[in-house]
């Protein structure tokens, strides 16, 4: 089944074996190496002397630097955990890793706090689109100069870039209309680029075509650099004619809400990782096909083999017993034997 | 490039468990049913085998993803309920992607639009179409890894033949573009696993494993780490056979409950090894408390049926030991097995195989099952030795059998790989999508074996 879920299955569920096996006095020893997409691994421990009490999570993540010079992460993720009862951000991460929660099993965890821990990573990506609904709501309210269609003055709108891989970057540009998401691509393997512009080029056109996802966000795919990105020198769009730029236009209707704004991030977040998997689902699919084709094609060959022993031995069989006892086996008109 | 950092995932598909994680940890990080569950319209699969009717009694609803399974064939909860609707049956063209695994796909079968299948048979992969889906899924679904960004340790049965490794080759490079691909036998893989114990003074590759899981029992003769083909025997008693056999002797006496799944519940629960079966009988009749009762509740709480425990207890591991009592035409013993192929091997490794008997796998875990053998084991080749005493007149230095039992047996082949991922080499031991691209397929026909130390 293709979906994916926003939150690390892995993590909830080994989260709720240390919170249930706590509860009932057995608690576990843990030391565990957990991973996601993208260059993300979390590391899931507790000390001998006190696994009853702290379970911490780790986690290291390709995207944490260039989050963290949009500004504000630790203050999200302040703010995100603080409704956790139980949940604390250590200052001092553990060595090799970026941040280190601390889950106190007495407090008795409830599914929500576990749920929450499993999307750290989704909540670290969501920290500048967060920015970005911010700075929207401050842009909106600028006024448009009527003759040039500018905004007329205030602050100049910045350009949010999450290097989530390592030529891999989603910007992020609120206006005051819109906020524009752009993903930059680029393939390593030849088969992939093909399967990947097929796939996205239907992409573009599905919402043309279905009347019924008309309200999904405008998205758009090509190699020109798009004017959103306007001036940015950021190293990853530098030369590399190969890169595709896929942008999704989010309108006010996207981010209204609390829960449209993190579902719109949730699936925005997934977008590459969806992506690729697709790929690697059509791959699949191509190779049963192929495999099917490849035994249709073997049963037609049987079909034409002669079957050399039995050719080999006919002489001699016939003049030994005399009439053959080839039996149910038939023939063709030019004797050859019927193979199904 | 940065995959360096990442760990490598490591998966043994056996043929009634799948175990998947990541190397470095203790355990896998999932454990399910090599089970895929398909939409009936789809045209590529090709063996269709129904689900398994598994009785209505249920301990309990779960989460399909929590907990670890030791079945391959049941699941707590049978309710459809639970699964996320997929939200592709009317979709067209999407037939393919309409599918799942592990213990959504043993839920999804109870519905009547899925027919649920096993690719793997006897170890060996039979249906690749599956398997490709079965692997899709189980590494963006449950291990969230993007493959190109990974090296992957799998592993294969013993006598796996070479076409099969070019098959997982040409998915792992060509659909996944996984970042590096090792293929580890699994007996190689069980006797690391074994340095964990003990018991293991040195960490050599020599050794006999017993690898019993659901589906076959094999004994496998591995001298430094090559495994001697010739040698390796195998015998068609397994899981399986032991659950049907508990399901027998529920049936006879007329139970309450007697279906498969009850069957393994005790199996796993109540049954054990004895020394002697002529005594444990006495001992049961003399001692009432051997007797045990299991509880069958149903999905709701609300029935309850009480299955009582007896002389299966010790009978149904009994099968490895006198296979006579459970089947017509499979007779030796698994002692007289492993001696056999000790024997079937060259002269100068024979001590070392002896020496270092190996069991892994889930059907291993009966309490005492390593000591009857090294009893068993032990009886026949001191009457050998004893005899070629006898005939030659000389004196023999005697031979030392042991069988050693671990705390990882359950998992051991994806313990042993999960420790062989870890280490620093590991990388520079695996083909790379690079090698791959340049020589083809056939590369995998080879690994160089870990030497570590
Ligand atoms: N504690 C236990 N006691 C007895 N049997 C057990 C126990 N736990 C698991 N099993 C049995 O072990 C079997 C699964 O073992 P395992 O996972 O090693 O097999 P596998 O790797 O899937 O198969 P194979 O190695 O033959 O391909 C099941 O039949 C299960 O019932
Ligand atoms: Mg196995």
């Amino acid at each position: 089944m293709l979906q994916l879920k926003p939150y690390n299955l892995l993590i909830q569920k080994t989260v709720s074996e240390a919170v249930e096996a706590a509860q009932q006095g057995r608690p576990l020893a843990l030391d565990r190496i957990i991973s996601d997409f993208d260059y993300t691994t979390f590391h899931m421990y507790n000390t001998a002397e006190d696994q009853a009490g702290t379970v911490y999570l780790s986690v290291r993540t390709k995207a944490w630097q260039s989050v963290l010079q949009c500004g504000g992460l630790l203050e999200y993720l302040q703010e995100v955990y603080s409704g956790c009862t139980g949940v604390t951000l250590l200052q001092q991460p553990e060595q090799g890793y970026d941040l280190t929660l601390a889950l106190q099993l007495t407090s008795s965890p409830t599914e929500d706090t576990v749920l929450q821990l499993s999307l750290l990573k989704t909540h670290i990506m969501a920290s500048p689109f967060k920015l970005a609904f911010k700075e929207f709501d401050v842009l909106k309210n600028v006024p448009v100069d009527p003759e040039t269609a500018q905004l007329q003055q205030g602050p100049a709108s910045s350009l949010f870039a999450i290097q989530y891989r390592d030529d891999e970057t989603i910007f992020i540009k609120p206006a005051n209309d819109r906020i524009t998401v752009i993903f930059d691509t680029v393939f390593e393997d030849e088969t992939d680029k093909i399967f990947g512009k097929v796939f996205l080029q239907e992409f573009v056109d599905a919402r043309k075509r279905n009347r019924s996802i008309q309200s999904a966000p405008q998205v758009l795919y090509s190699h020109e650099r798009p004017l959103e990105l306007g001036s940015s020198n950021h190293p990853n769009l530098q030369g590399q004619p190969s890169r595709g730029y896929i942008t999704f236009v989010l309108f006010p209707r996207h981010f209204q809400t609390q829960e449209v704004q993190l579902s719109s991030v949730y699936q925005l977040v997934l977008f590459r990782n969806y992506f690729h998997y697709h790929i690697k689902c059509a791959k699949a699919y191509m190779h049963s096909r192929m495999r099917y084709r490849v035994n249709t094609f073997v049963k037609v060959l049987n079909r034409a083999k002669v079957d050399d022993d039995d050719n080999d031995n006919q002489p001699a069989a016939e003049s030994s017993t005399g009439a053959t006892s080839t039996g149910p086996t038939r023939r063709t008109a030019t004797g050859r034997k019927l193979v199904y | 490039m940065s995959y360096l950092n990442n760990p490598a995932v490591v998966m043994d598909n056996g043929t009634g468990l799948t175990k998947l994680g990541f190397a470095g940890n203790d355990s896998p990080s999932w454990i399910f049913p090599t089970a895929i569950a398909t939409s009936q319209g789809t045209a590529t699969g090709s063996n269709k085998n129904k689900a398994q009717a598994t009785g209505g009694s249920n301990a309990g609803g779960s989460n399909p993803y929590f907990g670890n399974s030791t079945s391959a064939t049941s699941f707590n909860n049978l309710s459809s309920q639970m699964l996320m609707s997929n939200n592709l049956a009317g979709k067209r063209g999407t037939e393919d992607l309409d599918f799942y695994i592990g213990n959504e796909a043993l839920i999804a079968s109870q519905g009547a639009s899925y027919s649920l299948s096993y690719p793997i048979r006897h170890g060996q992969v039979e249906n690749w179409d599956h398997m490709e889906r079965f692997w899709e899924n189980s590494i963006f679904k449950y291990l969230r890894t993007e493959p190109e960004d990974h090296f992957f340790l799998l592993t294969e049965p013993p006598l796996n033949p070479p076409e099969n490794r070019e098959q997982i080759a040409e998915i792992f490079f060509e659909s996944f573009n996984c970042a590096g691909l090792y293929i580890a036998v699994q007996a190689v893989l069980a006797l690391a696993a074994s340095w964990t114990s003990s018991k293991v003074v040195d960490r050599s590759l020599t050794g006999t494993v017993i690898d019993s899981g659901d589906g076959v029992t094999h004994v496998i003769p591995v001298a430094e780490g090559y495994v001697i083909g010739s040698a390796i025997k195998n015998i068609p008693i397994a899981g399986r056979d032991i659950t049907q056999f508990i399901q027998t002797l529920l049936r006879e006496r007329g139970e309450a409950d007697t279906s498969l799944r009850t069957a393994e519940r005790i199996k796993q629960e109540y049954c054990y090894v004895c020394p002697d079966i002529v005594k444990e009988f006495n001992k049961f009749d003399r001692d009432p408390e051997k007797f045990a009762q299991y509880v069958v509740e149903n999905q709701e709480k609300t029935q309850k049926k009480v299955v009582d425990v007896g002389y299966e207890r010790f009978l149904a591991p009994e099968i490895f030991f006198n296979p006579e009592i459970a089947s017509s035409d499979f007779l030796t013993p698994l002692p007289t097995i492993v001696d056999q192929t000790i024997q079937a091997c060259p002269i100068d490794v024979r001590k070392g195989l002896y020496n270092n008997i190996v069991l892994s796998g889930g059907s291993t875990m009966f309490k005492d099952f390593g000591r009857r053998l090294q009893r068993d084991l032990k009886s026949i080749v001191n009457n050998r030795i004893a005899q070629n005493e006898l005939l030659s007149g000389t004196k023999s230095t005697g031979v030392d059998v042991s069988v050693i039992s671990h705390r990882k047996q359950r998992n051991a082949v994806w313990f042993g790989g999960s420790l062989l991922a870890q280490t620093a080499e590991f990388k520079s031991y695996c083909h790379t999508k690079k090698d791959y691209e340049e020589y083809g397929p056939e590369i995998v026909r080879n690994f160089s074996l870990f030497n570590m130390v």
